[in-house]
């Protein structure tokens, strides 16, 4: 078991390495300048000047790679080019936003794709079946930001049910210090977290479905429907582990997607993540915090995948004995 | 009878108990005249809050409110001279010389730590806005004013290197007043990343007390301020990820204001909804144009193939339906500029002589100059060239692509082929920095005077900085200095910048396709509301919230 997780840390952080140096090298090829300003007009010359001069970004890349790595290293990100702060400290307030928002839908999406999968295979062929199959294909088919729209337009700005965006009433509640500060923000995060959630939510029921009639097929199921078990517990308690490890292998999969959707997501949402921050380094050209935002992307992808490795382990003892 | 199981009769209740506390605001006891509380909904986001060394408009927006420049613009946004301009740190002031100005300045004044402005500040903020390494952006905007001495602890001396008209405005516009006492220190490398400059202590009606990133600024009021006690009690910019969002979270009821409605639709949404919202039209300060690049692309010492005639650039712009453009795009919220010049400029004149829109003249003087259809295959040629250029603009503006198709529209009909070059923003600064264009679509954000926007865009000292089309000319330069440096009246001045505006728009370096008419909405209980078109928050210390209109959001305590 030790060996293995050896190995896995260290293809992990080989893994990291690599998008870290891809990415600093696409966004210093990249066509572009850092000379622009958030308001969208260009800064004068001599302050572009100053600012290439004291982000060394006239030096060869090679340079400046091997100087970006040695600060990494050091546990040093940078400081951001566009925002003139500590590229850790301007992580380190958008990253808790981003990952209560993808891991509220995370267990959206796996509680409500369990749930539907479950149900539609219970009824196979049936109405329930056929129509909730064919809704889950229709929202498994948006993209995630024209979902956001539609219940930004919907929910929000025509049924007033939800607030436009935001992460909290900014009168009301601007410190999460109390109950209904909590409800405020859990009213909040509803809409992105639906939007990111459903979409997902769509693809496990698929999923769940499949693995659980592939399962009910099978000879051990037989046998406890033949003890006279009730059909529910057949499927809840005896079926359904089996019909898990599947979805161990999506939650693997997911991970990535809904850090990846959440950037349109923070963006239609105007909730202030990860995912924003990076749109609007990338726009500005800001290397430090693109290159930060690859990498703690990278490294939540990989600790996701371990954590489904992991979780294989627990759910099949089979694969904790291979493992090591 | 259908009955809820224990289990889901709790969740059920749950939920609504948490929909019912999630819905209840906490009523507060603010009662009177200084409870107001007002969210602005906006585009952007400040990067520093030290005014030295960031000029993005909410920067300005935010730190108007914490700072204070000696004196400021009054309604009128006279420039020239001192006249109708209104004292802020600066209690008097008095002209020693033709080139020496006294201020005296406010003994009330106080830093938010309880320390006395002084003198000292002043010439110290004189000393950061003018060091190379700090390289502020409004470092040349000084280039006039030669020194800033103390004479005593309230009395400050600047001496000019020249007489003009604008030296009281140069004097007092750029700069807002630093602490010393708390800036002092900071290496003049890392001012821009200086901890200071998230969390400011200030001498204006309003104290910092929160930036949270990408989310909110939270300023409160200084209700000690020696120049009255804002009625305000808070001031909160929202921020959004661009304009458009900030307008729907305003008609939404989740900001109480925004400083420009951006399209003629948002106009129409919040401005339908009269009960709870307000509109204010101003001037605005930025005018865009698709400028013609008369170097070669990449090589500023060869004429441009196409655009270096001056014949030929003329026979474009009277291709071209200004009026037809802007209403398509604006409505009524810009005009049609008659020049490089917002309408904030005071030399704004619809007197001004400018080329036609004459399609007829256009196609005859392309004929005469050899360009016409021998193919047969709708666009002209000449040696085997067709007449065809590249237009760059940037994917970020969506009034310049929309622009940028309608004019590839009209040239087409005039039989000339030209191809967008739509880039995001990084990539075309990128580009018309190093003249890698054909033509581009570009706006410019104009201080109140003409007298630097006009020579930095449009004349010789902008090569290499914001002329990047590289148009020059002598006799239109010599009157743009003349009309600079005219100390005699304004109505002259303003005679000798028409006539050198004429100059250029005979020579066609560029179309001037709309100059900005802005419309503010702000909630319906805000009384007072004045909007000085330059900076349009710079006066809401002025704004208030009768007792009778205050909300329970206003009231609240926290």
């Amino acid at each position: 078991m030790a060996a293995w997780l050896v190995r896995r840390l260290a293809a992990s952080i080989a893994i990291v390495w690599a998008v870290v140096t891809l990415t600093f090298v696409i966004v210093h090829l990249a066509h572009g300048s850092p000379c622009g300003q958030g308001d969208g007009r260009p800064v004068s010359p001599e302050t572009c000047a100053a600012l290439i001069r004291r982000f060394a970004l006239d030096r060869p890349i090679g340079t400046q790679y091997v100087k970006y790595l040695g600060a990494l290293l050091r546990g040093d990100l940078g400081e951001s080019l566009a925002l003139h702060r500590p590229v850790a400290d301007a992580l380190a307030e958008a990253l808790p936003n981003t990952l209560t928002l993808a891991l509220t839908a995370l267990i959206l999406d796996f509680a409500l794709g369990v749930a539907l999968g479950i149900y539609q295979a219970a009824r196979e062929r049936r109405f329930g079946d056929i129509a909730l199959g064919n809704a889950a294909l229709f929202v498994n088919s948006m993209p995630t930001f024209w979902l956001g729209l539609v219940l930004l337009l919907l929910l929000a700005q025509w049924l007033r049910l939800f607030p436009v965006g935001g992460l909290r009433d900014l009168v009301l509640c601007p410190r999460l210090d109390s109950l209904p500060c909590l409800a405020d923000f859990a009213w909040h995060l509803t809409l992105p977290a639906l939007t990111l959630g459903l979409v997902g939510a769509a693809g496990t029921a698929r999923y769940q479905r499949a693995a659980l009639l592939e399962v009910v097929r099978q000879d051990f199921v037989r046998t406890a429907r033949a003890k006279g078990l009730p059909e529910r517990r057949v499927l809840l308690v005896h079926a359904l582990r089996n019909a898990l490890l599947p979805l161990i292998t999506l939650f693997g999969l997911t991970f990535p997607f809904l850090l990846t959707g959440a950037v349109l997501v923070e963006t239609v949402f105007a909730w202030p993540g990860m995912g924003r921050l990076a749109v609007t380094a990338i726009l500005q050209r800001d290397y430090p915090v693109v290159t930060a935002a690859a990498l703690i992307a990278s490294v939540m992808v990989v600790l996701g995948n371990l954590l489904a490795d992991a979780l294989y382990g627990v759910a099949d003892p089979r694969i904790r004995v291979r493992a090591t | 009878m259908p009955t809820m199981r224990p289990t889901r009769r709790l969740t059920a209740a749950a939920l609504a108990g948490l929909l019912l506390v999630a819905g209840c605001a906490r009523k507060g006891g603010c009662t009177g005249d200084y409870c107001g509380t007002l969210v602005i909904a906006t585009g952007g986001e400040p990067d520093v809050l030290l005014p030295a060394v960031s000029d993005r408009a909410i920067t300005r927006d935010v730190t108007d409110q914490l700072f204070l420049k000696l004196a400021d613009l009054g309604l009128s946004g006279n420039t020239v001279g001192d006249e109708d301009f209104q004292p802020l740190l600066a209690e008097r002031w008095e002209w020693d010389t033709p080139t020496t100005l006294v201020f005296h300045l406010d003994p009330r004044a106080r830093w938010e730590d309880g320390r006395a402005v002084t003198a000292a500040d002043v010439a110290f903020t004189y000393d950061i806005y003018t060091d190379s390494l700090v390289s502020s952006p409004f470092r040349s905007a000084l280039r006039h004013i030669a020194a800033v001495t103390t004479r005593d602890s309230l009395t400050v001396v600047f001496r000019f290197r020249q007489r003009y008209p604008e030296m009281f405005f140069d004097a007092v516009y750029h700069m807002r007043i630093l602490p010393s006492h708390l800036l002092r220190e900071v290496p003049r490398s890392q001012w821009r990343s200086a901890a200071f400059g998230r969390a400011p202590v200030g001498d204006g009606p309003y104290r910092f007390v929160a930036w949270r990133a990408g989310e909110s600024l939270e300023l409160s009021a200084d209700s000690t301020f020696f120049l009255g006690r804002p009625h305000l009690r808070r001031l909160i910019w929202r921020f959004t990820p661009d304009q458009q969002v900030a307008v729907t979270q305003l008609i939404a009821g989740d900001a109480d204001a925004v400083e420009v409605l951006v399209t003629p639709d948002n106009v129409q949404r919040a401005c339908a909804d009269a009960a709870r919202l307000s509109c204010y039209p101003y001037k605005g300060s930025a005018y865009g144009y698709l400028g013609f690049n008369l170097a070669a692309p990449g090589d500023s010492t060869k004429p441009h193939p196409l655009f270096g005639d001056r014949e030929l650039r003329r026979a474009l712009f009277m291709t071209v339906d200004r009026g037809a453009l802007l209403h398509n795009v604006f409505g009524d919220l810009a005009k049609v500029p008659p020049g490089p010049m917002s309408q904030l400029y005071w030399i704004w004149d619809p007197e001004t002589r400018e080329l036609p829109h004459d399609s007829a003249r256009a196609a005859r003087t392309l004929t005469r100059l050899g360009w016409t259809d021998s193919d047969g295959d709708g666009i002209r040629d000449r040696d085997a060239h067709p007449l065809a250029f590249r237009l760059l603009v940037p994917t970020t503006s969506a009034v310049r692509r929309q622009y940028a198709r309608l004019l590839q529209e009209q040239f087409r009909t005039m039989g000339i082929d030209v191809q967008l070059d739509e880039v995001d923003f990084s990539v075309f600064n990128e580009r018309v920095r190093g003249g890698r264009f054909d033509a581009l679509i570009n706006t410019w954000n104009t201080d109140p005077t003409p007298s630097s926007g006009i020579s930095q865009s449009w004349t010789r000292a902008g090569f290499g900085r914001s002329n990047y089309g590289r148009y020059e000319n002598p006799a239109f330069e010599r009157l743009v200095d003349r009309a600079v440096a005219s100390v005699a009246s304004r109505a002259e001045a303003k005679r000798t910048w028409r006539a050198a505006i004429e100059i250029l728009n005979q020579d066609a370096p560029a179309i001037f396709l709309f100059a900005t008419e802005n419309v503010a909405a702000v909630h319906k209980r805000v009384a007072d509301v004045r909007i000085r078109p330059d900076a349009w928050s710079a006066l809401v210390r002025t704004w208030r919230i009768p007792a009778d209109r205050l909300t329970d959001r206003d009231r609240v305590e926290r």
